[in-house]
């Protein structure tokens, strides 16, 4: 809407932010910023399961509004699209969909039995220099560029 | 203020900080992969940079939080299920081109394969969850038994 927001901030202004939001919400409730507990307990809560930790629902929830504020208010405003840049231009939309939807789910898999995902493992328990965290992070960072690689030879260097 | 306050700002301010680094397109995601673009290694670097050294600071000089009580930093150590999970869950990101905070930045962004994406998150997470229920009711089946002919 208002056009004030570049389109990507350097990274040395939103890295070190995000650093601090990280300091900021260790300092106010001792949490880690992790997503994928997020979506656990607003799955809960939407199956009326007992002892959700009500925070994280309302985090979930801002996550959509501060994507929101950011690339529709501060920035020009973006149309409704599918996404997916370079995907959608080597595949059709009827391969897209299914192979986002299989990734999706294996991610969230992964990130079920690991405890955690690139915000609660690959930052934060990084950032607290857990052992384990930075296990979970060499490991996916690893498997992510092999996948990467072979998609890359499986469609002959297109993505 | 409340802690769910506090949840909804943190929230507000991560999706905030993620849709400012683009970490909700595809195509940012998968040039950090394909190794052309160092960005969202410095990104994520730069953050834990920033944030470590004050984190091991505030937690020795015994830092008193208003929600969570004393600042203490989680230290696991790393178990086969770490590595396991670990592995697919690059997989994952590696096919699908985001992971969970940014597939919520995507819709709220207007890319409508984010609602492809976040309902497989929830799917993948909950079919894990299913299953360490199950794991556990054979445990205790177990313990029940071993009890029983005792």
């Amino acid at each position: 809407m208002f056009d004030l927001l570049p389109d990507q901030l350097p990274w040395y202004v939103a890295g070190p932010a995000l650093g601090l939001l990280i300091i900021v919400l260790f300092v106010l409730a001792n949490q880690p910023l992790g997503a994928s507990g997020a979506y656990v307990q607003t799955s809960g809560l939407l199956r009326r399961r007992d002892g959700i930790t009500m925070w994280r629902v309302w985090y979930f929830v801002g996550m959509f509004v501060g994507g929101f504020l950011v690339t529709q208010v501060f920035r020009s405003g973006t149309e409704l699209r599918s996404g997916y840049g370079a995907l959608r231009e080597v595949f059709p939309l009827g391969v897209v969909v299914p192979m986002v939807f299989a990734g999706a789910v294996l991610l969230g898999y992964g990130a079920g039995l690991a405890g955690g995902c690139t915000s609660g493992h690959g930052l934060c328990g990084t950032a607290q220099r857990s052992k384990a965290s930075m296990a979970v992070t060499a490991t996916f960072m690893t498997t992510a560029i092999l996948t990467t690689l072979i998609l890359r030879f499986a469609t002959d260097g297109a993505l | 203020m409340k802690l769910n306050t506090v949840g909804l700002l943190s929230g507000v301010l991560f999706g905030g900080i993620l849709a400012g680094a683009n970490l909700h397109e595809y195509d940012t995601i998968h040039s950090m992969l394909r190794l052309d673009d160092p960005y969202v290694f410095l990104f994520m670097g730069s953050a834990i940079m920033v944030s470590a050294p004050v984190l091991w600071w505030l937690e020795r000089r015994n830092t008193n939080t208003p929600f969570g009580g004393r600042l203490s930093l989680t230290q696991a150590k790393p178990e086969p299920q770490h590595i396991k999970g670990g592995a697919l869950f690059g997989i994952g990101w590696a096919i699908a081109g985001t992971c969970p905070a940014p597939a919520l930045v995507m819709i709220s962004s207007g890319a409508a394969l984010g609602l492809v994406a976040m309902p497989g998150i929830f799917l993948g997470l909950h079919l894990r969850e299913r299953q360490a229920l199950r794991e556990l009711g054979v445990a205790i089946d177990a313990r029940d038994e071993i009890r029983t002919h005792a």
